[in-house]
């Protein structure tokens, strides 16, 4: 079966049927519960941790931070992170100590049998207030990261613009519920450590159990569980998480197990950051960008984290897919005593692209230009060059791209009839609002040189095929995608083709399984391994004679063969990390998205009437999976941006259960019509380009737009819940 | 969740005299009923709720609509929610009470939840939903954080210093609305309790929500006869379209001659302690023109003595709306 021809997935039957086995369905005779022992305060100083004498610990094993074999630290992009606080907690729900028991009962009265006695220090909870030297928790001023991107020069600009305006544009935090709560199991033999669970990236995990432990690699083994989603949020907690339960099983002997319930999971794991954008932009007066300057500010949490990365693409994405000469972005990811936040699908760029497409909408009601021209004068061109001065090379037509969207959604006639409709209801009033947008795929900048991913793909004594990497299937579809491509290249049916279950032990790193990266950069690195098992049998593809050639070599005893690829950067893309200039990526998902809205004054109640999601994302590969993709990341925006409100407390989310964070229900959802401009990449296997981010940037910024223009007031806060409606239509719905 | 005995008793005596033995049918009983246990095992499992015996209510037969001598219903303890929402008589005389519950939960959880479980559901006050945080309702004395913390989903009416959980119920609302009366047969004997009097205001001793004693089985709720010619609506504000508690509601039972209001029977869900019957909305219908001016009055004088917290203040204003809005469906419907 060719590419693009909806192979189905092949995850899909076992988990519908509930016989995949999720880490906590794992069979483990023996095995031992993990919990752990958190702060109740954001910030302050371990003074005494109370056992209480009349609970009887003989038997509960307890893990503290003397405990660690190496080094005190989590280590991702910095070491600042503690895995277990030592003497000082920096966020509410910090790990303090850990417990493990066999029986769940007795661990959790255990739990209750502990007090930990914590000196309160000043916290610092949100990232803008002013700072005081006794706040200050990383290098001098406690900004986790900060990137400028320059070009031209701006501040001349504005004294000869013919239009100046400003905005600041707020985001909220988004917890990703994921169905599968987070989940480890560890255990130990021979001095070595298996770790299975619930996980975006291996070799991640392997990294940080080798520095923990202070052991060479081999001393590990990371294999990945069949994942019930992720969408980031196993991007760098299962670390943590995996030496939390390592440490467990080394101290008391046994294998263990730890699983998070919802209301831990919740409270206690990565979120997306919470965002603040300023804009202020020089425009002539036809409404042609001369001059923007945008201040971007990350909320990062306790901990470095990955939030370095994520501001990087929040960003480079915050002028939009626009031209223009002048640009000065600045950007802060700024330490709080909030949890660390982390990875979520899009990684700052859904919140920077909130702001700008916002913010052009602004710029057209205040300077009385319709927002579509608007966009359509300052577009990018092919041959012209974004923010980072990376000029686009691969032909696209943004505009053509937005008007084709525009139609499909009525988009005309229905501000026409929306006009009138609203000026003869007395309390609904209905809106279309759209966003133009563009995602970078894959890693930034110089990420993937850096990654030097490798993957094999291993001919089997059968006549079949195994691919090895360490991309993960959290339920996008990556086993089934990479099958199309494997099977596609080589010319062989898909039947032949089998993935290997990522386990550090057998597979190449390949990278972890994020930024959209997986079927773009890691698809067309299985191209090269394809070809290279090719030139190894001296055969092409679809040659009938591949099954028979590769039975026979693989049986050769002694003789393995194997195609191998390595990941090596193209000549064509050139970054400079200190400057921000060059290719921020090797390529971009384009898109327009148009939401159609009603409000009800007199409720507050907002509905998203109609989507529609178009985008140009090179070629499908497959497009029941695609078009999965695309709607799952629309519904996750709708409910960022109407319904999500992570509610902090001491600098933690308190509303962590599914009955008061909520998320939409289908009801809710509107018809979401997905449609794919096709145009074949250079960068991806079979032309293909990464599209799992996309549709997390659009609906927000589509929807607010549809709501502004619906209630005529400007709405730059998301969520849009109904007590932010009822103030900003004060006085308008008592009908 | 703690282990438990689980019975089965024969008939209702059997599961009265058990259940008599706890020492209360309030917060922290050692011994409860489970009929759908859409509430009570959700509650076990977060250790909230740690009774040592639980009896099996499901076989007795109290699973019966019927009508009553004087006209009116009789609702079996144990009648399904959507059964009871999907009944005809409910519907045609009642549907107030059919629009409350269709408006609340999911279609699978009505399928398990009963009228008894439904009158006696548990506030979803996310501090009472766990156990490592402080909570008067669950551990008298301890505290309630929500007063300075998250209680955008909390009461503005009928609080006190103690505790602002909200009675999360829809149908209650409707049957606050309908005047029913609940009929409960215990340890000394059987007793009927006036809607307005089976739920408790917190008070200083939020732990305690109903009038109901150990041993207390509630065997069935009448409705009075229908008001003749009534205009009835149930109007649910919420965050999103299914499955999702009130931010306020209104139940409307509303009899007019011509433009003018005789007879108005209001109640409000979503932002009271309790199921609450506006007496205030009703004396400012009864007798005015079934106007817009009126309805608005009607709503200041329900939300009149609302009290709002750090968070929920919005809900004052859309709880005046919701009842407005549910008043002017019900007049020109
Ligand atoms: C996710 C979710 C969403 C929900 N959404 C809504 C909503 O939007 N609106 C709404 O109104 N409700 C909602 N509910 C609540 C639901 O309506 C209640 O859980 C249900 O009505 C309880 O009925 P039950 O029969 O399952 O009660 P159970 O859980 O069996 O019992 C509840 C309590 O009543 C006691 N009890 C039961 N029967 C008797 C009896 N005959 N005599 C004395 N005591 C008795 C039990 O001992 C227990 O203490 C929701 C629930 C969930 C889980
Ligand atoms: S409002 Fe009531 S239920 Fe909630 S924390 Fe306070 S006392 Fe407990």
């Amino acid at each position: 079966m060719p590419a693009g021809a909806d192979l189905p997935r092949i995850d899909g039957l076992d988990k519908l049927a509930g016989r995949a086995a999720y880490v906590d369905d794992l069979p483990t005779p023996g095995a031992w519960h993990g919990a752990t022992v958190r702060s109740s305060v954001p910030r302050g100083k371990i003074r005494d941790i109370h056992f209480d004498p009349a609970f009887d610990w003989n038997d509960i094993t307890i893990v503290d931070h003397r405990d660690i074999p190496g080094p005190n630290q989590l280590k991702l992009i910095d070491v600042d992170q503690p895995v277990l606080a030592a003497g000082e907690v920096r966020h509410k729900h910090e790990p303090i100590l850990l417990l493990a028991h066999p029986s769940v009962h007795k661990l959790r009265d255990a739990l209750r049998a502990i007090r930990v006695d914590v000196e309160p220090l000043p916290a610092i909870l949100d990232p803008a207030a002013p700072l005081t030297p006794d706040l200050i928790q990383y290098k001098s001023d406690n900004v986790l990261k900060h990137i400028d991107i320059r070009q031209g020069d701006p501040g001349p600009v504005f004294a000869r613009a013919a239009h100046i305006i400003e905005g600041e544009y707020v985001t909220g935090s988004q917890e990703h519920v994921y169905l599968e709560t987070q989940g480890m199991l560890a255990q130990w033999q021979d001095g070595r450590l298996t770790v299975r669970g619930s996980m975006q990236c291996p070799y991640y995990v392997l990294d940080a159990l080798t520095h923990l432990f202070g052991r060479s690699r081999d001393a590990f083994r990371v294999i990945q569980s069949p994942v019930g989603g992720g969408f980031g949020g196993k991007e760098e907690y299962p670390s943590l998480l995996a030496i939390h339960a390592a440490l467990l099983a080394e101290k008391s002997g046994a294998p263990v197990k730890m699983i998070y319930d919802r209301q831990e999971d919740m409270a206690v794991t990565t979120k997306r950051h919470p965002s603040r954008t300023r804009h202020r932009t020089a425009l002539d007066k036809d409404g042609r960008l001369l001059a923007m300057e945008i201040d971007v500010l990350l909320d990062g949490g306790a901990y470095v984290t990955l939030s370095p990365v994520v501001l990087s693409r929040g960003c480079i994405h915050a002028a939009g897919p626009y031209f223009c000469e002048n640009i000065h972005i600045r950007g802060e990811a700024r330490l709080t005593n909030s949890p660390p936040y982390g990875a979520f699908r899009g990684f700052g760029a859904p919140q920077t692209i909130f702001a700008i497409e916002r913010h052009m909408d602004v710029i057209a009601a205040r300077i009385g230009i319709d927002p579509v021209e608007l966009r359509r004068r300052n577009l990018v061109r092919t041959g012209q060059p974004l923010a980072t001065g990376q000029i686009y090379k691969e032909p696209t037509d943004l505009p053509a791209l937005m008007d084709r969207a525009l139609d499909l959604a009525q988009y005309k006639a229905r501000t026409q009839s929306h006009a009138e409709f609203n000026k003869s209801h007395p309390f609904l009033r209905r809106g279309i609002g759209f966003a133009t947008f563009h995602h970078g795929a894959g890693f930034t900048g110089g990420g993937e040189t850096y990654l030097a991913s490798e993957v094999w793909i291993e001919g089997k004594p059968d006549g079949t095929v195994e691919l090895q990497t360490a991309q993960t299937d959290m339920g996008q579809g990556t086993t089934t995608i990479l099958t199309q491509v494997v099977a596609e290249r080589l010319g062989i049916p898909t039947e032949q083709v089998r993935v290997a279950t990522p386990d550090t032990s057998r597979v190449p790193n390949s990278g972890p399984t994020v930024a959209s990266r997986t079927a773009m950069v890691v698809g067309k690195l299985i191209e090269q391994a394809c070809d290279d098992l090719l030139h190894q049998l001296g055969r092409k593809s679809g040659d009938p004679e591949i099954s028979d050639d590769i039975r026979r070599h693989a049986s050769l005893p002694g003789k393995s063969l194997v195609g191998r690829a390595k990941y090596q950067k193209p000549a064509s893309i050139q970054w400079d990390d200190k400057t921000y200039r060059g290719d921020a990526y090797a390529t971009y998902s384009w898109a327009t998205y148009v939401a159609d809205v009603e409000v009800d004054l007199r409720t507050c109640r907002v509905r998203v009437t109609d989507f529609v999601a178009l985008q140009e994302v090179g070629r499908v590969l497959n497009t029941t999976l695609a078009t999965g993709q695309i709607a799952g990341g629309v519904v996750q925006g709708i409910g960022w941006a109407l319904y999500e409100n992570v509610v902090l407390e001491d600098g933690a989310m308190k509303n962590c259960q599914m009955t008061n964070y909520v998320i939409p229900s289908a009801g809710d959802l509107p018809p979401i019509r997905v449609v794919f401009e096709e145009r074949p990449s250079h960068w991806g296997p079979g032309g293909a380009k990464g599209i799992g981010e996309l549709p997390m940037d659009g609906p927000a910024p589509a929807i607010v737009n549809a709501i502004s223009r619906a209630v005529t007031t400007t709405i730059n806060e998301i969520p849009v819940t109904p007590e932010l409606l009822l103030k900003a239509t004060e006085g308008r719905g008592h009908g | 969740m703690h282990t438990f005995e689980f019975g089965r008793p024969a008939d209702a005596a059997a599961a009265i005299a058990t259940a008599a033995r706890a020492k209360t049918a309030q917060q922290g009983a050692d011994v409860r009923f489970v009929a759908g246990g859409t509430t009570l095992v959700d509650l076990m499992k977060l250790n909230v709720e740690t009774p040592g015996r639980l009896i099996d209510i499901n076989r007795l037969p109290l699973d019966k609509i019927e009508a009553t001598a004087d006209g009116g219903l009789k609702i079996g303890a144990t009648v399904r929610n959507s059964d009871l929402a999907n009944n005809a008589v409910v519907q045609r005389d009642y549907s107030v009470l059919s629009q409350a519950i269709l408006a609340g939960a999911s279609a699978q959880l009505r399928n398990m939840a009963t009228t008894a479980g439904n009158l006696l559901q548990r506030t979803r006050c996310m501090y009472f939903r766990d156990t490592a945080m402080a909570c008067n309702k669950r551990e008298p004395g301890s505290g309630c954080p929500a007063i300075t913390g998250a209680n955008r989903m909390l009461a503005v009416l009928g609080t006190s210093e103690q505790c602002i959980a909200t009675n999360p119920s829809d149908m209650c609302v409707a049957m606050a609305a309908l005047e029913a009366t609940i009929h409960v047969q215990g340890a000394k004997g059987s007793r009927a309790i006036a809607f307005g009097e089976f739920h408790l205001l917190p008070g200083s001793t939020p732990e305690r929500e109903t009038v109901l004693e150990p041993g207390d089985l509630i065997t069935h709720v009448t409705l009075p006869a229908p008001l003749a010619g009534s205009k009835q609506v149930y109007l649910k504000l919420r965050d999103r379209a299914s499955y999702e508690f009130a931010l306020a509601s209104a139940a409307v039972v509303l009899t007019m001659k011509g433009e003018t209001v005789t007879g108005a029977r209001v109640a409000l869900g979503g932002v009271g302690t309790k199921p609450w019957r506006s007496h205030e909305a009703e004396t400012a219908l009864v007798g005015q023109a079934a106007d817009a001016a009126t309805f608005r009055k009607a709503a200041e004088a329900a939300l009149r003595d609302a009290k709002p917290q750090s968070e929920n203040g919005f809900k004052i204003e859309l709880a005046k709306r919701c009842l407005a809005y549910a008043l002017k469906t019900a007049a020109t419907a």
